[in-house]
């Protein structure tokens, strides 16, 4: 939320705004403010949320309605009402108990629903997806169903919004209110002359305007104009009354009727786990082909050579052709040499040695085999787990990858530091820029393995260059 | 003699191994392919005696050589199928060998470095005959081990049972365990007898009974 309210007037974007001159844009902001989408958009906001807001205040009036009601369930059940005073007050009470602990019940499901109504409203009309609390889990029974309506934490939250949130509605409706009645006293010149041309003489009685300070009578053709500058100065302030409100009560709604801070860890949980799940067996799989492809080709080819060789030794005696045989051992020589470094990179590949002696050593082998020259700095003095540095590295290794293949870097630097229990890897190239998570690179799958360990990655790769990406993983996974 | 061999394999490196092999032996390769598309146009062109078909080939890497290998076996009854794979699938021999296992084969790659075999059983299933690894007899008769009868062999009878299902002649049996071929028959007729299954001339139906039996 970069906006400003009328408050902060010296920072240079208003609602809709573009930079400029400052007074220049102000003024032109200003102006402008009130009939851009967003302002439109959070005035409709207003225009609803206000109404919907201030109609639990009739719940509250409900109560004595309430009152009513077990009088007259009391008086029906206990005789007449006057006949037996006693009786008849204690049943009273009871029905009102029973009456006022239904309504209990139904607090929570109710304000949920209500809930729905509010996250549609911001998501529609303010453009915020928010997501709901997880639904109510409870079980078989009324018995359990009953605890777990009184227990529901989401719901009873969602009432304390409604409650919270009247003194917000307050203010939506009266920016709705400066809007409307803005508009309408901009049009008092226009209709006064059709409609106040009595002849002279004739006295007619002045006409109210609605103000913020109250109501302006207006007698006469120039007292409009004092109305329309009223409507003037009421349309430019709504739209901001309107963004403080709204920017409020979606501070609530987030609040209060999000998913709640635990519910939305285990949201996260769930998902990274699922992400690691996914991306271990995506691994293994990789793992597979990679021996399918390469080493066990390499391997059957070999045995097949040197059974071909074998065949032209013969069993004994002289050698038909040792041409033959002299260049089917040289391809399986050579298939044995291929295999046993193909077999090697793919082990690498699992866990780096190096990376036993630390994330320092294993950079420096990683950075001495990049072609495009590295600067490493490692400052890392306590060490972190090692399933920690076998993510940091491998995410160097990628981001290595990446430069070399898509930057035209000249250099690349590593620089590796620890800052508050968390390890953070930056690297950074000289090369084009443009680095983008989104169009199918392997940085989106990056971030989903930092975030398994509830790591984050920070892209900063303008088009043009430079580039910088940061890696922060905690300590301990 | 020469056969007619079509090779559908998608590295390159055991391909051009596969076709020196078999040239060598003075086989005639037509085509040597690298999916099965190209194996079925080839089969279609050529009507070779043999196919050597690779499980695993593009474009999905899973069992496009079985199911190119299936279409070769309903189209061209004529053509026998060695099917390579590095590994032994039960339900790829299940699959091959459903209905007929006449002029089938299913090897591993490994026993092509044992090149005469290799040979004899290239030969074996362009003649009609089977060729099936000895891991794929293991693995049958493994994951049928609680069929009633096949307890009650014995160690050198399971042994005959597992060459007969390769696809060897009691000849050839007897030959692999240095045995009598008096010995195999009287091995043959005692594993029908507990089997209880009825006894057969053509080594083909002897296989397919085998395999009946065990599950495939």
């Amino acid at each position: 939320m970069g906006s400003t309210g009328p408050a902060t007037p010296a920072v240079n974007q208003g609602p809709g705004g573009r930079p400029g001159h400052p007074l220049a844009g102000l003024a032109r902001q200003a102006l402008r403010a009130p009939v851009t989408g967003r302002a439109l958009r959070e005035l409709a906001f207003c225009a609803i949320e206000g109404p919907l807001g201030l109609s639990v205040l009739a719940a509250v009036a409900a109560l004595p309605a309430l009152g009513v009601l077990a009088a007259l369930l009391a008086g029906g059940g206990a005789g007449t009402f006057g006949g037996q005073p006693r009786g008849a007050v204690s049943a009273y009470g009871v029905v009102f108990v029973l009456l006022l602990f239904a309504l209990l019940v139904l607090v929570p499901g109710g304000a949920r629903r209500l809930a729905g109504v509010h996250r549609g409203l911001v998501a529609r009309l303010l453009g915020e997806r928010i997501a709901g609390p997880p639904p109510l889990r409870h079980g078989r029974g009324p018995a359990r169903r009953l605890a777990a309506t009184l227990r529901d934490g989401p719901g009873w939250r969602a009432a304390a919004y409604l409650l919270v949130k009247v003194p917000v509605a307050v203010v939506e409706l009266y920016a709705v209110f400066l809007a409307a009645a803005g508009l309408a006293n901009l049009l008092y010149p226009f209709w006064w002359p059709l409609f106040r041309n009595h002849p002279p003489g004739v006295r007619l009685g002045p006409v109210g305007a609605l103000t913020p300070f109250g109501t302006l009578w207006v007698g006469t053709y120039p007292g409009t104009f004092a109305v329309f500058a009223a409507g003037v100065a009421m349309i430019l302030a709504s739209p901001w009354l309107a963004r403080s409100a709204s920017t409020a009560d979606r501070w609530l709604i987030r609040g209060m009727l999000g998913p709640g801070k635990l519910a939305q860890r285990v949201a996260d949980l769930e998902q990274s786990r699922a992400l690691a799940v996914d991306d271990s067996a995506a691994t293994l799989r990789r793992l597979e082909r990679n021996l399918h492809d390469g080493a066990q080709v390499r391997l059957a080819t070999l045995a097949m050579n040197l059974g071909m060789a074998k065949e032209k030794l013969g069993e004994d005696g002289e050698v038909p052709d040792p041409g033959a045989v002299r260049e089917l051992l040289d391809a399986a020589h050579q298939g044995a040499k291929d295999a046993l470094a193909e077999l090697r990179s793919l082990a690498r590949g699992i866990h780096p040695a190096a990376l036993d002696n630390g994330l320092a050593d294993a950079l420096a082998t990683l950075a001495a085999g990049s072609a495009i020259p590295v600067g490493l700095r490692v400052q890392v003095p306590v060490r972190p787990a090692q399933a920690i540095e076998t993510i940091g590295y491998f995410c160097v290794a990628e981001l290595l990858a990446n430069a070399a293949k898509h930057s035209s870097a000249t250099r690349i630097e590593i620089r590796v530091t620890e800052r508050e229990n968390v390890l953070v890897l930056e690297v950074s190239d000289d090369g084009t820029g443009g680095a983008d998570p989104s169009r199918g690179s392997g940085l989106a799958g990056l971030g989903q393995r930092v975030a398994v360990v509830d790591g984050r990655l920070d892209i900063v790769s303008p088009p043009g260059g430079p580039t910088r990406i940061t890696a922060e993983l905690p300590l301990r996974a | 003699m020469t056969l007619r061999v079509v090779i559908a394999e998608d590295a390159a490196l055991f391909r051009a191994g596969l076709v020196r092999l078999l040239e060598d032996r003075g086989h005639r390769v037509c085509a040597a392919v690298a999916d099965g598309d190209a194996l079925l146009d080839a089969a279609a062109r050529w009507h070779p005696d043999v196919a050597v078909v690779d499980v695993r080939m593009p474009p999905t890497h899973t069992d496009e050589g079985l199911r190119a290998a299936l279409r070769l076996r309903s189209e061209y009854p004529g053509t026998g199928v060695l099917v390579l794979s590095q590994y032994i699938e039960t339900r790829y021999a299940t699959r091959l060998l459903a209905g007929s296992a006449a002029g089938v084969g299913y090897l591993l790659k490994d026993r092509v470095a044992d090149v005469a075999e290799f040979a004899a059983a290239l030969a074996r299933v362009a003649g009609g005959g089977t060729a099936l690894d000895p891991e794929v007899v293991s693995q049958l008769v493994r994951s049928s081990g609680h069929a009633a009868g096949l307890a009650t062999l014995t160690a050198r009878e399971r042994e005959v049972l597992a060459l007969m299902a390769e696809g060897r002649s009691n000849a050839g049996i007897a030959a692999a365990l240095v045995i009598s071929a008096g010995a195999v028959e009287k091995h043959v007729a005692s594993i029908f007898a507990k089997l209880g299954l009825p006894v057969s001339e053509a080594d083909n139906r002897r296989v397919l009974a085998v395999l009946r039996y065990v599950g495939a």
